[in-house]
């Protein structure tokens, strides 16, 4: 079966692709008639169309709290005593 | 276009943040409405924001050690800089307008140390494809819907998890791109790569990514007709 002129391997790329700039006109007709014919192709289009609105949303204003573990302990008690001692040279000058 | 007024920002980052309009340090500035002045308190710092700035900076370099790096700077960067804190906005946003600055330093400086190693960069797509660049094993169908999916905390632990297994530098592309927003253009300036490369870095990405989710959280519904 012919896909028009862009294999599978193409049009996943040139899809991506479509995603971060405008693609030239034959591009755009070269995806079309590949993706009417081929169900992989429209399936890898549908799910990166997918993951962008995901990630799109995924950021701290609505995403569940809990996700990444705190801060550790030790992180923690060395940025305290970072801080704690960079003030008092703050106030020394 | 403005240039940014603050002291944090390199030239670089003044064109980006004009691009983006992002940095909350300008919007203090140009804040007419004149609210009480907070005081800070470094000494709350570490308890108050540092889980928040950690994960917010977890979620962008995907590595622990340097979130925990960045983390700290940051309070290092504000504690230097209080004098120039206005209280147009809260410490918390303030805090997170330096950690931005200093997560586009980190992946700034990470990609000249890594310029020699984008060769090595594997190149797995090709193994999806046969000689003649059809599918060896196409997609499958998911089973989803996005707004149930996001509620999910699993969903996002299991996509966090992908992205942690992209290669470092293709993940940061990604990152910038579908996170933050930043265009191709502001990409490349801050990974200093060329156009090109930045494509096939998100292509790469978003390609081994949707196979790390259809193995790991996707249910494939049966029968996998479309």
């Amino acid at each position: 079966m012919h896909h028009w002129m862009f294999n599978c391997h193409e049009v996943t790329r040139l899809v991506s692709e479509s995603l971060d700039r405008k693609l030239p006109l034959y591009q755009r007709m070269g995806i079309r008639m590949h993706l009417l014919m081929c169900k992989f192709c429209s399936r890898y289009r549908k799910q990166l169309l997918l993951m962008k609105e995901i990630l799109t949303r995924y950021n701290e204003s609505d995403r569940p709290k809990d996700i990444f573990e705190p801060l550790s302990e030790e992180a923690r008690k060395r940025m305290k005593h970072l801080l704690s001692h960079l003030e008092g040279h703050n106030h020394v000058h | 276009m403005r240039a940014c007024t603050c002291r944090i920002c390199s030239p670089v980052e003044r064109q980006l943040i004009n691009a983006s309009s992002s940095c909350e340090l300008i919007r203090m500035n140009e804040s007419k409405k004149e609210k009480e002045v907070q005081d800070l308190d470094p000494k709350l710092w570490v308890d108050q924001y540092g889980d928040y700035l950690y994960a917010f900076a977890l979620t962008r370099l995907v590595d622990r050690n340097a979130a925990e790096d960045v983390v700290q700077e940051t309070f290092v960067s504000a504690l230097h800089s209080m004098k120039n804190f206005r209280g147009h906005s809260s410490e918390k946003t303030w805090l997170t307008s330096i950690l931005k600055h200093k997560i586009l330093d980190h992946f700034r400086k990470k990609s000249r140390e890594e310029k020699h190693h984008f060769e090595t960069v594997g190149d797995n797509i090709r193994q999806l494809f046969d000689g003649k660049g059809h599918w060896k094993e196409g997609p499958e169908k998911w089973k989803t819907s996005p707004k149930k999916l996001f509620e999910q905390k699993e969903f996002l632990k299991t996509l966090y998890a992908c992205l942690e297994e992209l290669s470092r530098r293709v993940a940061k592309a990604f990152v910038l791109r579908e996170i933050d927003g930043l265009s191709t253009e502001e990409i490349c300036k801050v990974l200093d790569i060329s156009a090109t490369n930045c494509w096939v870095m998100l292509y790469r990405a978003r390609t081994l990514l949707r196979q790390c989710l259809e193995l790991n959280w996707f249910e494939i519904s049966p029968g996998g007709a479309s």
